[in-house]
């Protein structure tokens, strides 16, 4: 994707003393604008998030004044903690398996709404919608009703005679109903695909198809190549967006990550951890991590994207 | 004048209140009025708010309440206690009052609660921390069998009494099988903790001693879930699978989803329970581990009024919970909603004027008879994390076979061992 920056700086060659002055008078009136966002943005994130920081070397518990406890709380997640654990599979599971699936399926949709057909709008907006609705509570009650034991799926399993578990209260597999609530939710991945599948050039299929290329070689070939700048994009979204996934799985499981904790993601058990048991240093602490995970993340698709992202300059 | 705040006019208010305060308008209860918190429907919030009208009504300072569901509520209340903004007044339950009393949380109330003559002392002990009163009961209930009286007369069994045992459970489990409509005797009370104790409380033994302790040992744990694995398998209870379906909220209970005709709850929950459901229900006993043995149940105070630790008047406070408990106009609206009042007057006024399922409910913390047993001593730190991260896990493992009973019998003393030397270190 191209992004064209507006040029902000004055193009002027003014002299070194009035430079600053001329500068400052000039982007005076836009920072005064953006004033209401930076008190947010200092005032109600980077505070709260240098705060978490000190907490997380302490036993602060909310009604007791915190102590510093060093690395009490990160040793205790490495050595003594075995849910601890179990949320970082559970939310490795989801992500490994939500990430690619939901992309893929993002893909193939936008593939075929790109080759132009009456009402396109309408189907845009349709298959929007659940990424709209997705992280909301109504759905994830609904999700209950649907993967329940006499729910709309297994009513459906049914008519061939199949008799399906209690997909949402049987640990085997109500993870996985929340891998396919977030796969639903494959609207904006979709939005961007579709965008960056207009970018690319027409005649280049035309002149593959004049050389006899299939339309499955043509999308290995020229498709996919020519998309891997979006997909990248798209994988570091939705990957964070996934390590961060806390609603739907609140919601179906009231809190608790049942059964069996197979739905307990790393977000819920911080969670829990600092609401229901007031363990706010030791949340901190857990909070902290999963950012660096993240980062890591992240800096490691960054690393390794310059070997599969084909950039067209 | 009354603030009160539901989930979306706490949306509206807080925008116009944002309004207001940029027209520099300063409202007139900003600087004088009690501020009251509490947990609960909309029935209990309508009862509660018609009681501080009556008490504005009579002269006194006027209140801002504000409800919240069970799970959102004790976030609020824990930050806003670190924020230095608790309310005045504030719904406390059981499980929290030490934890909250030890940190000064919220305040002694000795030399401030005025005249409780006709308290029940019980309920009065209940609500003490170290030989200090930090929270007056606002009703007394027991733990109950909730049971679908309709359900027992469609098959023709007896509906179970206060003598009921759990060898009756067994036989009645083999009438609901016979009679194939798909439901269940029982729920799946393996991870339930007030079944558990009272199990144990029958066998002379507690949940937790006074020393912040276990009051049993990994073969009681073990015997336990080998009961319950046994109904399992015989098909007494609903399975694993059913159960985990139960969220807590009373729409998704075993009784309501018609899954089971029992479950353990509470007293004061028949009339909840009632009204969501369209078969005839009642209360009875816990069963008893044999005939005529007793001592698990107990009055238990449903839940307190406590105040807050940084409150700027204490004895305003005191007074409104002295006028919430012992008048018998506010008894007579608040009813046994928050289960049966303590104060012995207001009790006898309003038991005539009480509908049928609260009439059950009086009658039945009334006459427990031997089912009552001593009260136990109020729950250490931690306990709430051994009943939610512990106990529902285990017996959840133990249900869906993932665990042995004997393996999570030993699991869950190791660990509730851990959890309560940690936290009572």
């Amino acid at each position: 994707m191209t992004v064209h920056a507006a040029d902000a700086a004055p193009q002027d060659a003014a002299s070194g003393t009035s430079k600053w002055s001329r500068a400052w008078q000039s982007h005076a009136p836009g920072y005064l604008f953006l004033l209401p966002w930076f008190i947010g943005f200092f005032g109600l994130t980077i505070g709260p998030i240098i705060s978490s920081f000190y907490l997380s070397f302490t036993d602060f518990d909310l009604l007791t004044s915190p102590d510093w406890v060093g690395f009490a709380n990160y040793e205790r997640m490495f050595t003594n903690d075995r849910t601890f654990a179990t949320s970082m599979r559970v939310t490795f599971t989801f992500v490994l398996f939500s990430v690619p699936l939901k992309l893929a399926f993002a893909l193939a949709i936008a593939i075929l709404l790109n080759r132009g057909m009456k009402g396109l709008p309408l189907y845009r907006a349709v298959f929007y919608l659940p990424s709209l609705l997705g992280a909301s509570v109504a759905i994830a009650i609904l999700w209950r009703q649907i993967f329940a034991g006499d729910g709309l799926v297994n009513q459906f399993l049914s008519i061939f005679g199949i008799v399906g578990p209690s997909w949402i209260s049987n640990p085997n597999y109500s993870l996985w109903t929340l891998i396919v609530l977030s796969v639903w939710q494959f609207g904006s991945p979709m939005i961007i695909f579709l965008a960056g599948l207009r970018q690319i050039p027409q005649d280049m299929y035309e002149a593959a198809s004049l050389d006899g290329a299939s339309k499955w070689r043509q999308f290995w070939k020229i498709t996919l190549p020519l998309l891997t700048p979006v997909v990248f994009f798209n994988a570091i979204i939705q990957t964070i967006e996934a390590f961060k996934s806390f609603t739907p799985a609140f919601i179906i499981s009231n809190g608790t990550g049942s059964p069996i904790n197979s739905t307990l993601f790393y977000t819920l058990y911080l969670y829990n951890e600092a609401f229901s048991y007031f363990r706010m240093g030791y949340a901190s602490a857990l909070a902290w991590f999963l950012l660096l995970l993240i980062a890591c993340f992240t800096a490691f698709s960054f690393l390794t994207s310059k070997y599969w992202v084909h950039y067209d300059d | 004048m009354t603030i009160r705040l539901g989930r979306r006019q706490f949306l509206m208010g807080s925008s116009a209140l944002a309004a207001a305060a940029a027209a520099g308008i300063n409202p007139a209860w900003a600087q004088s009025a009690l501020r009251l918190i509490f947990w609960g429907g909309q029935a209990r919030a309508d009862r509660t708010y018609a009681v501080t009208d009556l008490y504005e009504a009579a002269g006194n300072p006027g209140l801002e309440a504000e409800f919240l569901s069970w799970n959102d509520y004790w976030p609020k209340l824990a930050t806003q206690t670190a924020g230095g903004t608790a309310p005045d007044i504030i719904q406390m339950d059981y499980r929290y009052i030490v934890e909250y009393a030890t940190r000064n949380a919220i305040a002694p109330l000795d030399d401030v609660i005025g005249d409780l003559g006709e308290f029940d002392a019980d309920q009065l002990e209940g609500g003490k921390v170290d030989g200090q009163l930090y929270g007056i009961s606002l009703g007394a209930n027991s733990v109950a069998t909730l049971v679908n009286k309709a359900a027992f007369e469609a098959i023709g069994e007896a509906v179970p009494d206060n003598s009921w045992t759990y060898a009756d459970l067994e036989r009645i489990g083999e009438a609901f099988n016979s009679a194939g409509n798909g439901m269940r005797a029982f729920s799946d009370g393996s991870g339930t903790e007030p079944m558990l104790d009272n199990w144990l409380r029958q066998r002379g033994q507690s949940l937790y001693t006074a020393d912040n302790k276990l009051g049993f040992t990994a073969d009681d744990m073990v015997e336990w879930f080998q009961m319950w694995d046994g109904f399992r398998q015989k098909g007494y209870i609903v399975d694993a699978e059913t159960q985990a379906l139960d969220t807590g909220a009373p729409e998704s209970s075993m009784v309501a989803m018609k899954r089971a005709a029992m479950m353990p709850s509470n007293s004061n929950q028949l009339v909840i329970h009632q009204s969501i459901n369209d078969d005839e229900l009642t209360i009875a006993s816990y069963p008893r581990i044999a005939p005529g043995v007793g001592g698990g149940h107990y009055r238990k105070p449903s839940m307190f009024f406590s105040v807050g630790g940084s409150t700027a008047d204490r004895e305003a406070a005191a007074a409104f919970i002295n006028f919430f408990v012992t008048n018998p106009e506010a008894g007579a609206i608040l009813g046994v909603e928050r289960g049966i009042p303590c104060n012995a007057s207001v009790r006898e006024a309003i038991t005539p004027t009480l509908d049928e399922q609260s009439q059950i409910a009086l009658n039945f913390v009334a006459n427990l008879g031997d089912l009552v047993g001593a009260l136990p001593p109020s729950p250490p730190a931690a306990a709430g994390e051994i009943d939610l991260n512990l106990l529902r896990v285990i017996s959840q493992e133990v249900a869906f076979g993932a665990r042995s009973p004997e393996d999570g019998g030993k699991a869950f003393v190791e660990d509730a061992t851990a959890i309560l030397a940690r936290a009572n270190a």
